[in-house]
């Protein structure tokens, strides 16, 4: 049975999405996604697992990201 | 990685990311940028993972720990999906995407752990509070990271493993691997980082100091022991190979060589084992499973080197007992270690045994065969010494029993020895070649090859077969040859007659021309002479028709002499055998066949000296006339004295009689007759000299000749001396009888004739004569008495020590002598 592309990423999107809650590490639908596209551009999941725990945390922390922030501004 | 979409796909997952309720609007605006920026640094940092990106792996660890957490169900299920996802999408990067997702879900599991990315600051608390996941988080944090949080109360389980687990690697300094690598070092004699060879425990063995548990070390220990044994081995073997190379001999060559072959299979196992222990091990507490490939451990270890620990066991203790041997006695050792029911080391010591002995087994062939012996080292149990050639057989060739294997029993070494001495004694003594043939047929009645290596260790019957036939064969060709070529029976035939004095008219015919001449003293009597009236001898008598040759070498023999020695103490005969028959008559034994001689031609003497005698003294014609004219008294005391005298004759007659019947019959001729049924039913030459050297021996011992009989023989010899100074005198005394009788008959005729004016002559002659006479016959009667005491007493000091003697044939000389027991009573009497 022939699947066209569309179907076959909405079919592995789910599959992942069931993984994902099956490992608990609680992304949603959307986050997942482009998560997805980002590794099949050759993004190391490293650094990306990195982003994602510390753009997951709680609004408290933009102090230091603002600290960040500012230390970065060209 | 700087491409737009890329960027705007992560701006648009920062936004998601932060605002998680949906987009929010400018409040966020500055810090998103910044996150994003943030963000694109982070994804530029080149932070790769520290884990090598197998996919299967990370499957199984992920299922491994969704099982160990309790939920086998949702490792079920992840199996499922992602076996569903392998199909569906089969160009995804699947192994980034599951790192991903795990690394997320460890991350939510585990705020308290070891940062995994280096950031500097980490959740203070779990991030988000709602959850679609299913399970709920106990949140039973504890403090020192290394326990868990434990999801369910069924974990005690793992936490008890993973304690263990961290204590074992805290007790453990070093790494299995690194063990079993140092294990396998040693199992080759090599030393490895920790596991040494010590030379003052002579073993292998770590330092105290490293810390490693005590099963271990004892692991470690009992293999080691292999590597203890293999030292020793290859140290002996190259030892041998290197060291003492010219002197250990064919042999022990060939026991080090069938060392090294078995050591070439060891090696082979090391060096699959050692490919083997290259792969990873996995540790106590780590989680990859490792491959599903072989790994060793110091367990497995212990099974691979079970059997060849076996193996090099035997080996070291072969080597051990071989220690210093050589030759024949390190074949005999192994075979004694041979005998074992193990049909492992049965196949094994067969292996080792073929190889070894095979140098030995050639050595016999051609010992057997063809009589040489190549024995460079010193290692065959036959020695050969350089002598002569009449001791060619009885020295020549001796074995060395501490070269004799155990598996060649003493008899089957004497036969060899008997067989390659027989070819030996052939070549160089009888110049025979005939035995080539001998030894050609007896190979092919056995069927073995002449080849070299035709025998090996196993084929002990075949030796055995090969040696039997080469010997009957060989030992029948010598017979032939000294019997038929040599004429081995018509010499002693020859010695017999002439030595032994069995020719009896020559030794007659001798005795009447020799004996004048040796009544001299010894010093001046030409050996020239006495050979010449030899001949003289022969030719009288039968002794002519025998042949030239024997006769040839029919010598005289003048002995050493002092002062005072008549020729009858110093003349003797000789016979001259000539190689090879001198092996039998060696010079020992023509010295016993010489005393032999010396003694019977005493007797001879002294039976010839006593019918002599009776020659005179015999009661005849003319004796009665003696004195027959005298006077009564004159008569009386005549006929007295030669009655007594002739009685004492004899009695000496009687016992010389009796003692040379005794050794002529019962003495010379039985043991002929026992020596003739030896020398025909004697199949080799060693039979041969035994039969003979019995024969000797016998007629030594019952001729009160050897050495128990000395005082015997003193005796025997004091009464010789008295008959033959009883013979003497008798002479003397008929001499003056005689000379006595002419005088008196001179007188009487001149008395006849010239009557009165010898009257008184004749009267004063008479008285003269009843005077001297009385004198005369008085002295001799006292002389006689005193031979006849002295003469007496000598007997019967023979005859009662006769009894004593050892051997039972002289009884029967006892018999004969004392057949009245006449002497026994007069004894008793006394």
């Amino acid at each position: 049975m022939e699947a066209t592309g569309g179907q076959i990423a909405k079919e592995t999107l789910e599959l992942a999405f069931q993984i994902s809650n099956m490992l608990e590490t609680g992304l949603d639908r959307h986050t997942l996604s482009l998560l997805i596209a980002l590794i099949d551009r050759g993004i190391n999941p490293e650094p990306l697992s990195a982003v994602v725990r510390e753009l997951s945390s709680p609004p408290s922390r933009t102090q230091p990201s603002s600290a960040f922030s500012s230390s970065t501004k060209p | 990685m700087d491409d737009t979409a890329t960027v705007d796909l992560v701006r648009e997952l920062v936004l998601r990311l932060l605002s998680p309720g949906g987009r929010s609007s400018t409040a966020s605006n500055n810090s998103s940028d910044a996150a994003v920026r943030y963000a694109l640094r982070l994804l530029s940092s080149r932070m790769s993972p520290s884990v090598i990106p197998d996919e299967l792996s990370l499957v199984e660890s992920i299922k491994r720990r969704l099982a160990l957490s309790g939920r086998s169900s949702s490792a079920l299920g992840f199996a499922d999906l992602h076996s569903k996802l392998s199909a569906r999408a089969p160009l995804l990067d699947r192994w980034a995407l599951l790192y991903l997702l795990n690394s997320l879900s460890l991350d939510r599991h585990r705020p308290e752990s070891s940062p995994a990315s280096g950031l500097p600051f980490l959740p203070l608390h779990p991030p988000h509070p709602p959850r679609t996941s299913a399970s709920s988080i106990a949140g039973g944090m504890t403090g020192g990271g290394v326990l868990l949080v434990a999801k369910d109360p069924e974990n005690i389980r793992e936490i008890a493993l993973r304690e263990y687990a961290d204590l074992f690697m805290e007790d453990n300094e070093v790494s299995e691997s690194a063990l079993v690598r140092d294990v396998l070092y040693a199992c080759q004699g090599i030393d490895g980082r920790y596991v040494r060879f010590d030379r003052s425990t002579d073993g292998y063995d770590m330092p105290e100091s490293l810390k490693v548990p005590k099963p271990t070390r004892s692991i470690v220990r009992r293999l080691c022991e292999l590597g203890w044994l293999f030292r020793k081995v290859r140290g002996y073997i190259s030892e041998g190979i290197v060291d003492r190379q010219f002197d250990i001999g064919t042999v022990g060559q060939a026991f080090c060589s069938s060392l090294q072959d078995e050591l070439v299979d060891y090696y082979k196992l090391l060096t699959v084992l050692t490919s083997q222990s290259a792969n990873p091990i996995p540790s106590a507490g780590s989680d990859s499973g490792g491959g599903a490939g072989n790994y060793l451990s110091l367990r497995r270890l212990a099974v691979w080197l079970a059997e060849p620990t076996v193996r090099m066991r035997l080996m070291a203790v072969l080597v051990d007992v071989c220690g210093e041997l050589r030759g024949g006695a390190m074949a005999g050792a192994i075979h004694s270690h041979a005998q074992h029911g193990n049909p492992l080391v049965q196949e094994f010591m067969g292996r080792l045994l073929r190889r070894v002995c095979s140098p030995l087994f050639e050595m016999v062939r051609i010992w057997v065969l063809e009589g040489e012996l190549e024995d460079v080292f010193a290692e065959f149990f036959i020695l050969s010494q350089p002598v002569k050639a009449e001791s060619l057989w009885r020295e020549g060739y001796q074995i060395q029993s501490s070269m004799l294997p155990s598996f060649i029993s003493p008899l089957l070494a004497q036969r060899i020895l008997r067989t390659g001495k027989s070819i030996n004694f052939l070549r160089v003594c009888c110049e025979d070649n005939g035995w080539v043939e001998a030894s050609g047929e007896a190979v092919a009645h056995v069927g073995a090859t002449t080849r070299r290596g035709g025998l090996g260790y196993g084929d002990t019957n075949a030796l055995e077969a090969l040696v039997v036939e080469a010997a009957k064969r060989i030992d029948r060709h010598l017979m032939d040859v000294i019997h038929k070529r040599y004429r081995f029976k018509d010499h002693c035939l020859a010695i017999k007659g002439y030595l032994l004095l069995g020719q009896g008219d020559f030794v007659k015919y001798l005795m009447d021309i020799v004996g004048p001449e040796l009544s001299e003293p010894a010093n001046t009597i030409s050996s020239f002479q006495l050979a010449g009236l030899l001949e003289t001898a022969i030719r009288a008598s039968n002794a002519q028709y025998d042949d030239r040759e024997i006769l040839d070498r029919l010598k005289v023999r003048m002995m050493e002499h002092g002062d005072g020695d008549r020729g009858w103490d110093v003349f003797s005969l000789e016979y001259d055998a000539r190689v090879p028959l001198d092996t039998v008559f060696t010079a020992l034994n023509m010295k016993r066949y010489l005393k032999i001689f010396n003694f019977l031609w005493k007797l001879k003497r002294v039976e010839h000296a006593l019918t002599g005698l009776w020659k005179t003294v015999k009661p005849n014609y003319i004796n009665s006339c003696i004195f027959a004219n005298e006077s009564f008294g004159v008569k009386l005391q005549f006929v007295s004295v030669l009655r007594r005298l002739q009685v004492l004759w004899n009695e000496m007659n009687h016992f010389v009689t009796n003692f040379q019947y005794y050794i002529m019959f019962e003495v010379l001729e039985v043991s002929w007759a026992h020596f003739s049924d030896g020398m025909n039913s004697s199949k080799d030459l060693d039979d041969l000299l035994a039969a003979h050297d019995k024969y000797l021996y016998s007629i030594l011992e019952k001729s009160l000749l050897g050495e128990g009989s000395q005082s015997i023989n003193k005796t025997l010899f004091v009464l010789f001396d008295h008959i033959l100074r009883f013979r003497s005198l008798a002479d003397r005394w008929f001499e003056h009888i005689h000379e006595l009788q002419h005088r008196r008959n001179k007188s009487k005729l001149k008395s006849k004739g010239e009557l009165g004016k010898v009257g008184s002559l004749i009267d004063g002659g008479r008285k003269a004569l009843l005077q001297f006479s009385r004198d005369f016959f008085g002295k001799m009667s006292e002389e006689l008495d005193k031979v006849a005491k002295e003469y007496s007493a000598a007997l019967h000091d023979f005859i009662s020590q006769l009894p004593l003697q050892q051997h039972i044939d002289l009884k029967f000389l006892l018999f004969r002598l004392d057949f009245t027991e006449y002497y026994s009573r007069v004894s008793s009497n006394k």
